[in-house]
């Protein structure tokens, strides 16, 4: 039976017309697969390695270097900002940010002493195990991207 | 049973946090006066010293928790 001049979906008329969405799709696919395992293997080199090493600084600064190179040579399409924000609502934001600098500060202004510590000396034991910290630098490198697009 | 001052500054961290994640919960239902992190931190980043700023915090963060 013939049902080619039957009107179908939007994928259906893409095809007839000669233009199809989906290899553009799938190789936009494959090509965030491949940057996330780029990202991943490093993120997992770089948790390896030694704190207050050279290798560990390197293995930050490339990260910041590249990324600020893309912002300022390629910036990608960014997500628009809000044009205003609203006072109220964000003032909750800024008792929860100031309440966190304070209690960190002072922890620091006490020196970290164990009975009153600071936030860097309660994350640096979890970051021990290797995988933990690697999965935290991937996060931090995503969360850097995300800056870079907004 | 007494807490220990280590325990009330560790709670006091996890209830600041806490906090934020709350925001953020609350900010991202339809029609919040709150703006999500994105939302402040992109309105933040509209000036170029403001984007500039912004950055290097996240670098310092992962200085300070990565290399260090």
């Amino acid at each position: 039976m013939a049902t080619d001049d039957v009107p179908g979906g939007g994928d259906r008329l893409g095809r007839r017309s000669g233009f199809s969405p989906w290899p553009a799709r799938r190789r936009n696919r494959a090509r965030a697969a491949v940057i996330g395992i780029v990202l991943a293997g490093y993120a997992w080199a770089a948790g390896a390695t030694e704190p207050f090493s050279t290798t560990a600084l390197v293995c930050v600064l490339i990260p910041g270097v590249v990324l600020a190179a893309i912002a300022y040579a390629w910036p990608p399409q960014r997500i628009p900002p809000p044009e205003k924000l609203d006072i109220t609502g964000m003032f909750y934001w800024v008792i929860a940010v100031g309440a966190l600098f304070e209690w960190e500060a002072s922890a620091w202004k006490d020196n970290s002493l164990p009975w009153h510590p600071s936030l860097t000396d309660l994350i640096n034991p979890l970051l021990g195990p290797h995988v933990v910290k690697s999965a935290a630098i991937l996060l931090w490198i995503c969360v850097g991207w995300a800056l870079v697009r907004r | 049973m007494a807490m220990s001052t280590r325990e009330v500054t560790i709670i006091g961290f996890a209830i600041v946090i806490a906090a934020m994640f709350a925001l953020e919960f609350l900010a991202r239902r339809p029609g919040s006066r709150i703006p999500t992190v994105g939302q402040w931190l992109g309105y933040l980043m509209r000036p170029r010293i403001g984007r500039v700023l912004v950055l290097l915090g996240w670098w310092w963060l992962g200085w300070h928790y990565f290399a260090r």
